[in-house]
C-alpha cells in the first residue's frame, strides 16, 4: 500500500505526547528485544534507533488494543491480528502505565467517541448544541448518528445540510 | 519506513463508519493522467482503491500537517492536497461537480488529529465549566459522567513548531463565529498551516483526561472490543488517570495550578492563548475563500 512517506517522516519530528527509550520486541516469533526511542505523535507511535533522524518505522494506533503484560511492559495488538504483539518494557510501573494511558488515548477514533459524548451532554445540560456556534454541528465525523453506537443518546440531530454552513 | 499496513488496511476496510467516501479524480506521481479511485475517509487518514469494491486499498495519504486548496488545472472541480516539507508531494485531485469538490475540500482540511483533538479540549473546558457552574459534583444520566475533578496536568505543546502569528487573547466570553470578521487572506489559504502556529499557544491547560476510564485487569481497548460493534465503554471510575506531558527529552512538564472559577475563554493556565473561536475561524477561512472564489467565478 503506497503512503505520504515523506510527510510520514516530518511528522515524526513534530513535538510529542510521550517519548522514551524502551525496549521492544517486534510481533514475529524470533524477534528480540531492541533498544528504540519510542516516540508518540498524534495517532502514530514511531520508532527509532536510538541517535537517528529517521524512524525504522510507525505504528497507526487504531483499532489497536495495549495490554498489560507485566508490571513493567505493555503490548500492542492489532484487532486484524490480535496474536501478534508489539511488546515494550519500561523502566518502571509508572512509566509504563502512563504509556499505556496515552497510547489508548491517542486513536483518533477515541477522540472521536470523547467529543460525541462531550457534545451530546452538554446538550443535555443546556439544551444547546455546543458545535452550532462554530458552524461544525453537521460535520459527519461530529455526529452522534452515523451508525456510531454510543452509551447515550438522548438526541439524534438533524440538519439540513447546507455544505458549507 | 515500515509500516502496520496490514492493520492500516483492515482499518480502511472495517465497519467502523467512514467520514466520507466518493469518487475522486487523482493525478498520477508520474503520468499527468487523473485516474478515477474510490476514496475514503477514515479519521486523519485518506485511503484510496481502485474500484469501489476493492477489498484493499491501494494507497493511503496521512493528513496532518496538510492544506487543502483549490487550485489551476485543465480539470473542473480540481483541488490539491499539499504538505509543507521538502520536497513534498502535491496531491492532485478532482471531485465531479461542485458540490463534491466544495464537500471533499471541507472534510479534508478538518480531517487532521490536531484538529478533532482542539475541538474535544474545547467541549471539555465547557462542560467543566458547566458542571463547575452547576456545583461541583454533577450526576449525569447514564454512563461517562466526570466523577469529581480530574486533576490536572499540563501537556507539552502539540503544535507544530514554527513561527506563527501569536494570536492576541480574549476575555470575551461569548463565542462569535462568524467569519465575515475575519481578515482577507490570499488566494492561497493555508488554514491548516495558521491552525498548527495557534495551536502551539494553546499548549493544553485542560486536564489530559476528562473521561474517566475503566480499565479492566487484562485489556485495554483502544476502540477495540471483540464482536460486531467496536464501542467505547466509558465506565465511571474512581480514580481518573492523571497523565503528565513530557517533552522529547523526557523533561516532565510542571503541573498546572487549579482552574479558576468563572473562566473566561481566555485559558487561566495559559494566560495570552487565543480563545477557540478565533482558532476555529482559521478553519473557517478556507471554507470562506473557497465560497468567494465559486461566487466570483459565476
Amino acid at each position: 500500500m503506497r503512503f505520504n512517506e515523506k510527510e510520514l517522516v516530518l511528522l515524526s519530528r513534530q513535538p510529542s505526547e510521550r517519548a522514551a527509550e524502551l525496549g521492544m520486541r517486534g510481533p514475529k516469533k524470533g524477534d528480540v528485544v531492541k533498544k528504540r526511542l519510542v516516540k508518540l505523535v498524534v495517532n502514530f507511535l514511531f520508532y527509532f534507533r536510538t541517535d537517528e533522524e529517521e524512524p525504522i518505522g510507525a505504528l497507526l494506533l487504531e483499532q489497536c488494543r495495549v495490554e498489560r503484560e507485566d508490571s513493567q511492559t505493555f503490548s500492542i495488538a492489532f484487532l486484524d491480528e490480535a496474536e501478534r504483539k508489539y511488546v515494550f518494557e519500561c523502566d518502571t510501573e509508572e512509566q509504563c502505565a502512563e504509556w499505556i494511558d496515552s497510547i489508548i488515548k491517542a486513536s483518533y477514533e477515541f477522540m472521536r467517541k470523547n467529543l460525541i459524548f462531550y457534545r451530546t451532554e452538554i446538550h443535555r445540560l443546556t439544551g444547546k448544541d455546543p458545535l452550532e456556534q462554530y458552524g461544525i454541528s453537521d460535520e459527519a465525523r461530529f455526529q452522534v448518528s452515523n451508525g456510531r453506537p454510543l452509551p447515550t443518546v438522548p438526541f439524534l440531530w438533524h440538519f439540513d445540510s447546507d455544505p458549507f454552513m | 519506513m515500515k509500516l502496520n499496513e496490514r492493520s492500516m488496511a483492515h482499518y480502511a476496510t472495517c465497519d467502523s463508519p467512514p467520514d466520507k467516501t466518493g469518487f475522486l479524480f487523482k493525478k498520477g506521481e508520474r503520468n499527468t493522467a487523473y485516474h478515477r479511485r474510490w476514496f475514503v475517509l477514515k479519521g486523519n487518514m485518506l485511503f484510496y482503491f481502485e474500484e469501489r469494491d476493492s477489498r484493499e486499498p491501494i494507497g493511503v495519504i496521512v493528513l496532518e500537517g496538510c492544506t487543502v486548496e483549490l487550485c489551476e488545472s485543465t480539470e473542473e472541480f480540481a483541488f490539491a492536497i499539499k504538505f509543507d516539507c521538502a520536497k513534498a508531494r502535491v496531491y492532485k485531485m478532482a471531485a465531479e461537480n461542485q458540490a463534491a469538490m466544495e464537500s471533499w475540500v471541507k472534510a479534508l482540511s478538518r480531517a487532521s488529529f490536531d484538529y478533532m483533538r482542539l475541538v474535544v479540549k474545547e467541549l471539555e473546558r465547557q462542560l467543566e465549566e458547566i458542571q463547575e457552574a452547576a456545583g461541583g459534583s454533577f450526576v449525569g444520566a447514564g454512563v461517562g459522567n466526570l466523577q469529581g475533578r480530574p486533576k490536572s496536568s499540563k501537556r507539552n505543546h502539540m503544535g507544530r513548531s514554527r513561527s506563527g502569528a501569536s494570536s492576541s487573547s480574549s476575555s470575551s466570553s461569548s463565542i462569535s463565529s462568524s467569519s465575515s470578521s475575519v481578515p482577507p487572506m490570499s488566494a492561497s489559504f493555508s488554514a491548516q498551516k495558521n491552525q498548527q502556529d495557534e495551536l502551539q499557544l494553546i499548549s493544553g491547560p485542560s486536564k489530559e483526561n476528562g473521561v474517566a476510564w475503566s480499565k479492566p485487569p487484562a485489556a485495554l481497548a483502544n476502540g477495540f472490543v471483540e464482536g460486531a460493534s467496536s464501542c467505547a465503554v466509558w465506565e465511571s471510575s474512581g480514580d481518573p488517570a492523571n497523565v503528565t506531558g513530557y517533552g522529547a527529552d523526557g523533561a516532565r512538564a510542571p503541573p498546572v495550578p487549579p482552574r479558576r472559577k468563572g473562566a473566561s475563554l481566555e485559558s487561566p493556565v495559559c494566560p495570552g492563548t487565543g480563545c477557540f473561536s478565533k482558532l476555529h475561524d482559521w478553519y473557517g477561512k478556507e471554507v470562506e475563500e473557497l465560497r468567494v472564489q465559486w461566487l466570483q467565478s459565476q
